[in-house]
């Protein structure tokens, strides 16, 4: 491509007619991604629409609930798509009428922020993770766990000084045909069935829809229970989260040694014996270790007198970590998070009774971006309004 | 200009002052009962130490929709009202307090539509036995999928509650702490433990006095077991007294519902202005005109003083919840169009400083729902700083983005409906909504940003794409769009209009329409009736959208300039062909 080419592609990039288009399609997307959440929830609204290239969106938002069907759906250009037009329309404007002089300091300024601000939200999207922390009062918790992710744990107790523990993680559960083998295991393991979220009944009282669910199980705790499946939870408010089971055969060889039914209800897992050996498999929330433990001195949760509007939540915790030779007394509060080795720990939920807390750990290499992204957007837009208004007011009476 | 133009803004601002004046006058007790008396002592409910007479507004105000209770004629204070029921409760029961507009729960207490729309609590008790038997079913249902007789039963259920509550005592708590170590406590509780032998809590001691005299029609001692416990309070917790006894100043004196009052006048008389002045410039339009914008300062002042006492009461930024939302996106408009008013005296800024104040303040009135204003915060929002803020920042922006918007359905209806929109009415119409959108830009997208930060510190999650949150940049989003497609050419002046009028409906949408969502993190609960004005609303600024975009020869403004040009250009013909 010769360089008045290039122009042109930059021109038509640059253009001003593309921004106002694309701070429709924003608008639009959106305003259908909020849409959304009245069905499904946050994060699978937040990965369809706005984590991704294409989204397809049914009509049946745009119909108040129970109004009347609307069926079909079309395709729109998902967050990255639009997010990342906008940054290459924006980059694109400034490098081709790049001016820096004192009438335009302040639109530079203000758009720099803006590309931080994208960039913060694109570094979040790919690299921050999230996860909890729960704790018992006296007691102490050396890993967190996500709550959207759940792992097979199979567990050797055998070391008394530390369980020998193989994962197998959600995804490789949900999409594998076949069996699953780690050279750590004398067996191999095969998902016969994966519910994304489930409730446990008694065998005996299941409906007559889940007779063949209540027959396939052949060892442990799914003889006297049947695992039923159960719609995914929409929205963040409820605070609950998706409780998946799987039924899971066990082989060793080709032969078949048994079929279990797994859950997230099933806390501390069943106990499997295999060659006179004894493993623990259970579904859980899928953890990862930490180097430093956390240990919950006290846990405070006041309320505002005769009523049961919560007032403050705290937590008194001990940090204890070797490596970095640090034994401190932290109290965690809301909105006072502790940072510590890049991530922070936020006071997030309480478990019943008070008697133990529930700490969000966050790990977001990009969260200062939108610190910086905010400075420079106020300063900008200040300085550039602030011109203008400034000269309004000077102008010359009429 | 003649003395009578001279001196009319005084007299308007004038009679305003005694209006104002009036209304402060602390009412009097016109029985032998000093009511008032005990309105001023300081009680906790719901967390917040208040007094009892907000107590009494308040929980009238939740059974009956009303602060005062219209009784044989004459007109109950709420406080009257509440002595009633704790002291002379025979008397009480028979009060019509209790509003039913549903006709389902009519039906079940056997009462039709046309009986009236409040009932006594003996009324209602002598169905005590179905009502309790519905409440039960309709407790088993899951709140969201409650039909609307469902949740009007559990609502008077609620109003039964609070009622009987009150009566015995039990809400709100009367008996305040003693010792620093201690805490309010219900009267029945004081009353229990002087029972069992403690020494009696001033409380018990002066008001169970109080009340009995009250039963036995004793006014003389009533008053004076109510004085003594009132000099207990002022000289013990003399902070807390004030505090009461300003709030119910505050109660009595209404500033909000005055300044809507004077909202409408100060319309009326910016309305006569400009017609006047773009008929013919005189000096009655100029005089007019002074007088609506020193009336507007008078009522913003107003205004602003309800919202410092609300700040001094709650001990609060002024937003908290959605009611002191609306007072406050109210306020930073007025407050706006006045300024614009003094750059541009055209009187629009006036017109719709009054047309904003008014409104809003009417949307608040209907916010204000049931119950305490001033209530008490989540914990995650118990943070002054990111409510001074935040929230504030946020809240300007919905000022300003509304505030361009009713300047823009003011140009549409004044070019499409009359000829005043002239050349440079116009041209000064496009600079206050220009400057008003970058303000609501700058501060809709600080506002979003800080909020985004907030959560930062809170969840450790700058944006959770939470329909409040969206709704927030969507604003930031329409604001940018109208600037954008200003300078790129897209659109021209009357584009901006018709984009800025799109911008009150993506702020109510932001504003209101996200919390009848019934998900996210930010809601304030779900408000039935408001969906429906909020449809209302969306629709009114959709078909005002349209008329905005009518071709030019339909607006009369713009025809009647063509038409002026048109016989110019036929008497330029003769001069130049010869």
């Amino acid at each position: 491509m010769n360089q008045s080419g290039v122009k042109q592609w930059l021109g038509a990039l640059a253009s001003l007619k593309l921004t106002v288009a694309l701070f429709a399609m924003a608008m639009f997307l959106i305003f259908a991604g909020t849409l959304a959440q009245v069905e499904q929830g946050i994060w699978t609204v937040m990965r369809q629409y706005f984590r991704s290239f294409i989204v397809w969106i049914d009509l049946q938002l745009f119909v108040p609930t129970g109004l009347f069907e609307l069926p079909g759906r079309f395709p729109f250009p998902g967050g990255f798509i639009v997010g990342g037009l906008l940054l290459a329309n924006l980059v694109a404007a400034h490098t081709l009428r790049f001016k820096l002089t004192p009438k335009r300091a302040g639109v530079v300024v203000l758009h720099a922020g803006v590309i931080v601000l994208l960039i913060g939200e694109l570094v979040t999207a790919l690299w921050a993770r999230e996860g909890n922390m729960s704790i018992d009062e006296g007691s102490y918790a050396s890993y967190t766990e996500n709550i959207r992710q759940t792992e097979l744990a199979i567990i050797d107790p055998a070391d008394p000084k530390a369980d020998r523990v193989v994962v197998v993680p959600q995804p490789l559960l949900q999409n594998t045909q076949g069996q699953i083998a780690n050279p750590l295991l004398p067996f191999e393991v095969s998902v016969d069935r994966w519910m994304a979220n489930s409730q446990l009944l008694d065998s005996r009282n299941a409906p007559p829809a889940l007779a063949e669910l209540t027959t396939l199980a052949d060892q442990g705790l799914g003889k006297q229970l049947v695992a039923q499946p159960q719609p995914q939870i929409s929205g963040v408010e409820s605070q609950t989260v998706d409780a998946p089971s799987a039924y899971i055969t066990l082989w060793q060889e080709g032969q078949k040694l048994g079929t279990w039914l797994v859950s997230l209800y099933i806390d501390d897992g069943q106990p499997v014996e295999i060659d006179g050996k004894i493993y623990t498999i259970g579904l859980r929330f899928k953890r990862t270790y930490k180097p430093y433990t956390v240990h919950l001195i006290d846990f405070k949760h006041d309320k505002f007198v005769g009523t049961d509007k919560p007032r403050n939540f705290s937590s008194l915790v001990r940090l204890v970590d070797p490596q970095q030779h640090e034994d401190r007394e932290v109290l965690i509060y809301m909105n006072n998070p502790l940072r510590y080795r890049g991530e922070t720990f936020y006071q997030s939920a309480f478990k019943p009774d008070n008697s133990g807390t529930v700490l969000q750990v966050v790990r977001n290499p990009g969260y200062v971006l939108p610190y910086i992204a905010c400075i420079l957007v106020a300063l900008g837009m200040s300085m550039h309004f602030g011109l203008h208004l400034h000269r309004f007011v000077r102008r010359p009476a009429p | 200009m003649t003395t009578g133009q001279r001196i009319f803004p005084w007299c308007v601002v004038l009679l305003a002052g005694v209006y104002l004046c009036v209304g402060a006058l602390p009412a009097k007790d016109t029985g032998p009962y000093r009511y008032g008396q005990l309105g001023l002592l300081p009680v906790s409910a719901d967390g917040r130490v208040k007094p009892l007479d907000t107590v009494a507004r308040n929980s009238l105000m939740i059974l009956s929709d009303k602060q005062t209770l219209r009784q044989d004629g004459a007109s109950v204070p709420a406080i009257q009202w509440l002595t009633d029921v704790i002291a002379r409760h025979e008397q009480a029961d028979e009060y019509p307090v209790f509003r039913i507009d549903h006709p389902g729960v009519l039906s079940l207490l056997g009462l039709k539509q046309s009986d009236g729309k409040r009932f006594s609590f003996n009324r209602i008790m002598k169905h005590a036995q179905t009502v309790s038997e519905q409440v039960q079913q309709a407790r088993q249902v899951k709140p969201k999928q409650r039909d609307p007789y469902q949740k009007h039963v559990l609502e008077l259920s609620r109003q039964l509650n609070l009622y009987v509550q009150l009566g015995s005592m039990q809400r709100p708590y009367m008996a305040p702490p003693l010792e620093p170590s201690q805490q309010w406590q219900p009267f029945e509780q004081a009353f229990e433990a002087a029972k069992q032998g403690a020494t009696p809590h001033p409380v018990v001691v002066h008001l169970s006095a109080a009340m009995s005299s009250y039963q036995q029609q004793n006014p003389e001692r009533f008053n004076a077991e109510v004085a003594q416990y009132r000099r207990f309070i002022q000289h013990r917790m003399p902070h807390a007294g004030r505090k009461a006894a300003y709030e119910v100043f505050f109660n009595q004196f209404e500033p909000f519902y005055h300044a809507t009052v004077l909202y409408v006048a100060a319309f009326l008389i910016a309305c006569f202005s400009f017609l006047s002045y773009s008929s013919s410039p005189s000096g009655w339009s100029r005089s007019l005109g002074r007088g609506a914008v020193w009336l507007l300062w008078l009522t913003l002042g107003l205004h602003t003083l309800g919202l410092a006492s609300r700040i001094y009461l709650q001990g609060r930024p002024p937003v908290t919840n959605l009611y002191s939302s609306a007072v406050f996106v109210g306020w930073g408009a007025v407050l706006m169009a006045l300024i614009l008013e003094r750059m541009h005296k055209l009187g629009l800024g006036s017109i719709t400083a009054a047309i904003v104040g008014f409104t809003t303040l009417i949307v608040a009135h209907n916010l204000a729902g049931d119950g305490d204003t001033m209530e008490m915060m989540q914990a995650v929002l118990d943070s002054n700083f990111w409510l001074s803020t935040h929230v504030v920042a946020i809240t300007i922006g919905y000022s300003a983005t509304f505030l361009a918007g009713f300047l823009a359905i003011l140009y549409i209806l004044l070019g499409v409906f009359t000829t005043v929109l002239k050349p440079d009415v116009r041209k000064q119409f496009g600079q206050m909504v220009y400057g008003v959108v970058c303000f609501a830009l700058l501060f809709s997208f600080v506002g979003t940003v800080l909020g985004g930060i907030w959560a930062d510190q809170s969840w450790g999650r700058f944006w959770g794409w939470d329909p409040k949150e969206n709704g927030a940049v969507l604003i930031v989003l329409m604001n940018a769009l109208i600037l954008h497609a200003r300078w790129g050419g897209v659109i021209r002046q009357r584009g901006m209009m018709v984009l800025a009028v799109g911008g009150n409906i993506v702020t109510s949408w932001s504003w209101f329409g996200t919390n009848m969502l019934g998900v996210g993190l930010h809601s304030y609960g779900f408000m039935e009736s408001a969906v429906f004005w909020l449809l209302v609303f969306v629709a009114s600024q959709g078909a005002l959208m349209g008329v905005g975009m009518l071709p030019l020869r339909w607006w009369r403004s713009m025809s009647a300039e063509q038409g002026e040009a048109v016989s110019k250009n036929k008497t330029a013909v003769p001069a130049v062909s010869p």
